[in-house]
């Protein structure tokens, strides 16, 4: 059977026909019959119908290892006539039907040459290999440039000996968008073409070069959701995005196959593939020999290419709800075999082709299904798990946001955040559409937010770093929706791990030293911490930790790596995490006459390690209880629809969120700096209380550094790239809030449980603050310095009097008395109330 | 069927044929008709739903298969376990000079030409098996399910009448096609010998049960859902003739093909080629009418129920009590991570010895008022040895049935009794992660090898244990107390009838709260918590869960104060025992 390249070979270039070998057509080619179309085309120009058999290797007989029955009719059937030739694949002459470019009709008018067509279209050959010749030429990025980018391509590729050139088709489609299209309807047809100009090209630039270049096309304007892809796709240029699940063995194809004779050592001329076959010579082709069946194989003189398959998945986030995840098959060839490994996220450039599957080997008949399939011609690795979050030291992947960047979708998207970042109250909004449904607990959601956001990586010449990653512990009563508020922050950040305390061992946490079962070598494993690089690391139930896995945080937390040595494996491994751990305190509730220290009783190393420790603690209070029975009534009652207004939705957040890390990046003002420095040495003061028996939390210059990081990362919350004083005043404010220290008695260390605030709402805190102030005036008023003591009720009923409007309880009293005491304004003793 | 020019029970596909000559002849253009309905789907709605044809359809299961006709209509029900993906199949060609279709059909019915023009048209293929843990009542009754082909009795006209068949299909065919019809008859025998054999080796799926290979066409990706229960109609092929070429290995080949024909050989699975499909509630089951329930005979219902728990249960009234709340609860809302209305039971004090008595009887009444219940005692060496959530085998492209891809609605009982102290592997500490999981959220998650998907289940869990499970952590823990060796006889199947449709019909109902109760119960549990710190949200929760299921079990559809009180007095009982067993 013919090889029907060889025409066009001849035609296009005078380069030598083995240039074939890696011809890139081959690598389109995989179904036999359609490729044959353009060049049948070309052929009508051309007196001679069928062209002597020349020896070439090319690619495009891998198709014939999946022979297609119809196929080879179709190749025989073309020799007969035109009408026989149409080859079964359907899509093709659908498209046709379907819309003719009409410019192409102008075209071809002036083309002065017989013209040729692109078989069963009116797209010309000699119009497509033009407008390449030209993008190739002349496309420029920008007006400065002196040479084409291509062009620089090229050379690049003939100076390194590589063998692919790839071509963005945004770059097509800027530079000639007509060209674009007929590439991406006629991918076959056009790439053919590609290949052509390419090799004509460099066989002009350097002649000596040996290798075929092929043509990779990458970044399509539009990407196909596997899900969409039907039957109108077929032999179209498609993009997918997906994950590889499972590659085949490389499979050595043969191409080319040279026979030895038995008896007389006489090698024979290579014999191309055929149709998925080496048609065995049955004669030796020594004149003086002539044995029959004496030939055999010779492998190592024969040609074999690499093909693979691979099977891509869909992308988890694209599987509709209660679906499961469709499949494609991808058919890898040369350089592109193992570019990839099961588990990696990709976006595919290729071509979507459908085989028809033949009942059995020997049969002829045909099913009437299709498989399909995608000819690979370009994969590129993405790495998008839920929210991104690389920073600047990954320069790696920055070429991959400038691709992000320039779609209008993702401008637009941009310009929405950047909108919403306007708004004066994006803080509290931010605040409310955390975790929704866990209400109250305001203060507690603002270091998480502040966690999530983060601060500033830092790394100095010097190679100190400094890390931006907060973490934070949450210490309290049992049923306080801890555990609630882990699980959404693990939803909701970038490789999120979630581990239980209990559960994790010291190496199920940073790393361990395996043996492989199979080959016996030692490998590392990564434990949760170094899984969650870059992310947050979620652990539960700190306390139930063994303290030899507790200890193992303290290197990740400061360093933010994690050591191994063991096996013969010494390692550091990256850990950027930031760590949210939550632990009962001792005894499960918390224990009002122990300090706080006692209370949490952890090691204070560890301790100081965490930027916010918040203190939850469940405190009586009917008003938190109402709204909680109203809360849990309106869940079971008022079918789904409890969610509350003005909250952001969980993709939006995410995107805020991913956004502001990626690209906001605050500093310091001095202003900033100087409350700063200002507020630490007040906070050092206020820890040195003098005669303190117990312990108290004091500040350290660890605290320091956890402010800054808490302001920027505030800064970032509203998309500034400075850091304003009101940040800075916001985190002390949070640091302050978390540790109760608000409540807290400095002299003892512990916490006065009246003066918790945790659960009050603002009004609620309001309320309190107007009714110091009243007691404060009152006792001004009323009693003098030093003077007698007075009753409790008696102040009740002089508050009483001040403000009729307002419902005061005793014990609202005595917690406002507790805060004037704290003051050193009062000395309340059992009943009775002393001015001092 | 001199009267009609195609029989729609017995030859579809004539159906089919016909209606897309029509639209041919009308002008639509087969090339522009892209797969899409050209009117036969409105002739079988038509046929099954308006005219009543339906009940006609005889039903798919292990005892038709045998003498169930291809390509004639069958019905099929099934939980879609897993799905294959789309398919690309010629759905319409030209042949000479007229325009045919393939659609409805396996293979092409002429030899393709190779140069004839054709279309390609797409498809989505539905692996489904029958529910899981269905009962026994459920199945029809094979009087009622009695096909016209049955009907007469004779072999010999049953013969004719398949002759008849056949003579019908071929004057609707080409001529040159009635060689390839005849023999088709001749084969299935063949196949339906084989296949008592085959089938035993089509993994994870027992003995008597069927699966089935669902194409479906016209249909949007949303209606249809993993582990929905669905009620196919469609034509019927299985086609043992056709035989995988096992000497091709080619590993090319073998990687496109994987999927469908090498791991469902037709010689095993049946194909459906679904021409109408209607989800299915647990009505539908029942074959009883609907009964119009009155307040009166609810409590009556609910009272005779209750007493048959309480028997069963060894006259712990209590126990009864709960386990009839527990029946009646599913998931009617997800919040976040919260599933609403579930409320799984945790029965304690169940020792080997009780359980072979109690655990048994208990069984029996689940099948026997429920639709779909699975039983699944719990050994160390189970749960280190099997996988209970759903995976990907890449290999084969499938997703493998767990133990827990359940039907929505399905009760599972959980016997913790026979799990004895030992250690876990990681297979063992993952499936008992995944029942936790189940257990608190209501989702499963499937292994996708590279990533977990969740997927909503609505399973009410039952856990039998000695003492509590903190394996499995319940909503509810009740003490068993059991005063007589339980009996469950003398339960007629009226009876039976009656109370399955009680606990389908009553889940089912909405529900409301009125602003009054709703202070009630607002003051109520800020009160309780006032008294008692330990008290959170998932006891508030459960409670209003159980004042819902209970006034439902009363078949009203408002919580009323009168019911809160009867859950608060049940919890006080619970509590009472909860402490007595300290």
């Amino acid at each position: 059977m013919a090889s029907d390249s060889s025409p066009a070979n001849t035609h296009e270039g005078p380069s030598s026909p083995d240039d074939w070998a890696t011809s890139p057509i081959g690598n389109t080619f995989s179904s036999p019959g359609d490729p044959r179309r353009p060049r049948r085309g070309r052929r009508s120009g051309y007196a001679t119908p069928t062209p002597p058999p020349l020896p070439s290797d090319s690619r495009f007989a891998t198709p014939d290892a999946t022979p297609t029955p119809s196929a080879s009719n179709s190749r025989r059937g073309r020799g007969r006539g035109r009408r026989l030739s149409s080859t079964p694949t359907a899509a093709t002459p659908t498209s046709t039907d379907d819309a003719p470019p009409s410019s192409e009709a102008g075209d071809m008018d002036e083309d002065q040459s017989p013209p040729m067509y692109v078989w069963g279209t009116n797209i010309s050959v000699q119009d497509v290999n033009a407008a390449i010749l030209r993008f190739l030429r002349n496309f420029r990025e920008n007006a400065q440039q002196i040479e084409g980018k291509y062009m620089r391509a090229i050379n690049h590729v003939i100076e390194m000996e590589g063998d692919s050139l790839d071509v963005d088709a945004q770059d097509v489609f800027d530079y000639d968008s007509d060209l674009y299209t007929k590439m991406v309807r006629y991918p076959l047809e056009v790439l053919a073409i590609f290949d052509i100009v390419l090799m004509d090209m460099v066989s002009r630039i350097n002649p000596l070069f040996e290798k075929h270049i092929q043509a990779r096309i990458f970044n399509l304007k539009s990407s196909t959701s596997m899900r969409n892809l039907n039957p109108s796709d077929v032999e179209k240029m498609v993009s997918l995005k997906g994950m590889i699940i499972r590659c085949s063995s490389i499979i050595p194809e043969i191409r080319e196959a040279v026979f030895r004779c038995l008896v007389c050592g006489y090698y024979s001329d290579p014999i191309v593939v055929d149709r998925g076959r080496i048609n065995e010579p049955t004669i030796c082709g020594k004149q003086e020999c002539l044995s029959r069946n004496s030939m055999t194989l010779v492998h190592n003189r024969c040609r074999f290419a690499d093909k693979q398959v691979v099977r891509l998945q869909e992308m988890p986030d694209d599987i509709p709800e209660g679906g499961t995840p469709h499949t494609v098959s991808l058919l890898m060839h040369d350089r592109l075999v193992d570019s990839g490994k099961p588990g990696d996220r990709v976006e595919v450039t290729g071509i979507y082709r459908a085989m028809s599957v033949r009942i059995g080997q020997t049969q002829r008949t045909v099913k009437s299904i299709f498989k399909t399939y995608i000819d690979c011609l370009h994969i590129k690795k993405t790495d998008k798990s839920r929210m991104h979050v690389e920073d600047l030291m990954e320069t790696e992947n920055r070429a991959n946001w400038h691709d992000n960047e320039s779609t209008p979708a993702y401008e637009d998207k941009v310009e929405q955040l950047k909108e919403l970042s306007k708004q004066p109250d994006i803080y509290e909004r931010l605040t409310k559409s955390l975790a929704p449904n866990i209400w109250e607990l305001d203060d507690v959601k603002k270091g998480l937010l502040c966690q999530l956001f983060g601060g500033n990586a830092l790394k100095l010449p010097s190679g100190a770093s400094f890390r931006g990653d907060i973490n934070i512990l949450l210490v309290g009563d049992p049923g306080t929706s801890k555990s609630q508020l882990l699980q959404y922050i693990h939803k909701l950040s970038p490789r999120g791990i979630y581990t239980s305390g209990r559960g994790s061992s010291a190496v199920g946490l940073t790393a361990y030293v395996a043996k492989d079962p199979e080959t016996g070598e030692t490998v590392l494993e990564s434990g949760a911490l170094v899984l969650s690089d870059r992310g947050i690391c979620c652990i539960d139930e700190f306390d139930k930790m063994s303290d030899n896995a507790r200890s193992m945080l303290h290197e990740v937390m400061e360093q933010q790596t994690v050591s191994i040595a063991k096996a013969g494996i010494i390692a550091s491994l990256n850990a950027r995490t930031s760590v949210l751990a939550c632990a009962n305190p001792v005894g499960s509730r918390y224990n009002p006459r122990l300090s706080v220290i006692e209370n949490i009783h952890l090691a204070p190393t560890l301790l100081s390690r965490f930027d916010l420790i918040y203190l939850i603690l469940d405190k009586a209070d009917e008003q938190t209880d109402r709204r909680l029975a109203k809360h849990i009534v309106a869940l079971h009652f008022e079918d789904t629809d409890i969610s509350q207004q003005d909250v952001i939705d969980l993709p939006t957040l995410t995107a805020y969120i991913s956004y502001a890390r990626k690209n906001i990046h605050p500093q310091l003002s001095d202003e900033a700096a100087e409350e700063l420095t200002r507020g630490y040495v007040e906070m050092r003061r206020r820890g040195n209380f003098p005669g303190s028996g117990k312990k108290v939390i004091t500040a350290t210059p660890r605290q320091i550094e956890s402010l800054i990081r808490l302001s920027e990362a505030l800064a970032r919350i509203r998309f500034s790239e400075v850091v304003e004083k009101g940040d800075v005043i916001e985190a002390f404010r949070l640091l302050e809030v978390a540790m109760q220290q608000s409540a807290t008695d400095h002299s003892t260390g512990t916490i006065d449980m009246d003066l918790i605030t945790t659960g009050v709402s603002a009004s609620e805190r309001m309320r309190r603050e107007n009714l110091v102030s009243t007691t404060r005036s009152i006792i001004m008023e009323k009693m003098q310095l030093g003077g007698p003591s007075t009753r409790l009720l008696e102040l009740l009923e002089e508050v009483k009097k001040q403000s009729p409007a307002a419902e005061i309880h005793l014990h609202d009293l005595r917690n406002a008395l507790a805060t004037l005491s704290t003051e050193g304004f009062v000395v309340v003793h059992g009943d009775s109330v002393k001015r001092v | 069927m001199v009267g009609l020019p195609y029989d729609c029970l017995a030859n579809p596909l004539g159906a089919v044929r016909l209606t897309f000559e029509k639209a041919v002849a009308s002008g639509s253009d087969p090339a522009a008709l892209d797969g899409k309905d050209w009117g036969a789907a409105e002739l079988f709605r038509q046929f099954l739903f308006d005219d009543g044809g339906l009940s006609q359809v005889p039903m798919l299961n292990p005892s038709t298969i045998n003498w169930v006709q291809p390509n004639t209509l069958v019905r099929f029900r099934g939980m879609i376990q897993d799905m294959l993906g789309n398919e690309y199949y010629v759905g319409a060609y030209k042949d000479g000079d007229t325009w045919r279709t393939n659609k409805f059909a396996d293979a092409s019915t002429c030899p393709m030409d190779a140069s004839s023009d054709m279309r390609i048209w797409e498809r989505r293929l539905l692996y489904c098996v029958p529910v899981p843990g269905q009962s026994s009542w459920v199945e029809p009754s094979h009087e009622a399910m009695k096909s016209p082909y049955t009907n007469s009795v004779s072999p010999q006209r049953e013969k004719r009448h398949r002759e008849d068949d056949t003579n019908m299909i071929d004057i609707d065919m080409d001529s040159e096609h009635d060689l390839e019809d005849s023999p088709n008859s001749k084969k299935l025998k063949i196949g339906t010998e084989q296949n008592s054999s085959n089938l035993s080796m089509v993994p994870a799926i027992g003995r008597n049960s069927l699966p089935c290979l669902v194409k479906i066409y016209d249909s949007l990706e949303s209606d249809l859902k993993l582990n929905d229960v669905f009620e196919f109609v469609g034509i019927f092929t299985f086609d043992p003739d056709v035989t995988v070429d096992r000497d091709d290995n080619d590993e090319l080949i073998d990687s496109f093909c994987e999927d469908v024909s090498v791991h469902l050989p037709p010689t095993k699975v049946p194909r459906l080629h679904c021409v109408a499909h209607r989800k299915l509630v647990v009505d539908d089951f029942l074959s009883s009418p609907i009964l119009e329930f009155n307040p009166c005979a609810v409590k009556e219902l609910r009272e005779a129920v209750l007493g048959h728990l309480t028997a069963v249960l060894g006259n712990d009234r209590v126990a009864a009590q709960y386990v009839l709340l527990h029946l009646l609860s599913r998931v009617h809302a997800r919040i976040d991570s919260i599933a609403v209305g579930k409320l799984s039971l945790n029965l304690t004090c169940l020792n080997k010895e009780s359980m072979s008595v109690f655990g048994n009887h208990l069984k029996v009444a689940m099948e026997n008022l429920l639709p779909f219940t699975q039983h699944l005692p719990l050994t160390l060496d189970y749960l280190n040895t099997v996988s209970l959530a759903p995976k990907k085998d890449y290999s084969t492209n499938r997703l493998v049935s767990g133990f827990l891809q359940l039907a929505e609605g399905s009760h599972l009982t959980i016997d913790e009794t026979p799990l004895q102290a030992g250690t876990l592997n990681s297979n063992g500490v993952e499936n008992a992660r995944v029942l936790k999981n189940l257990m608190q959220s209501q989702k499963v998650e499937y292994d996708f090898t590279y990533y977990k998907m969740e997927m909503a289940a609505d399973v009410q869990l039952l856990v039998l244990s000695e003492g509590k499970s903190n394996l499995l952590p319940a909503d509810l823990v009740l003490p068993f107390r059991p005063s007589s060796v339980g009996s469950t006889f003398g339960v007629d199947e009226e009876m039976l009838k009656a109370w399955r449709l009680y606990l389908a019909t009553m889940k089912l109902l909405p529900h409301s709260i009125e602003s009054h109760v709703q202070k009630v119960i607002e003051d109520d549990l800020v009160a309780a918590r006032q008294a008692d710190r330990s008290l959170g949200s998932e006891e508030f929760s459960r409670w209003l869960t159980m004042g819902r299921l209970m006034s439902v079990s009363f078949g009203e559809t408002c919580l009323s104060v009168e019911h809160w009180q009867m859950v608060k007095e049940l919890e006080g009982l619970r509590k009472e025992r909860l402490l007595g067993n300290m």
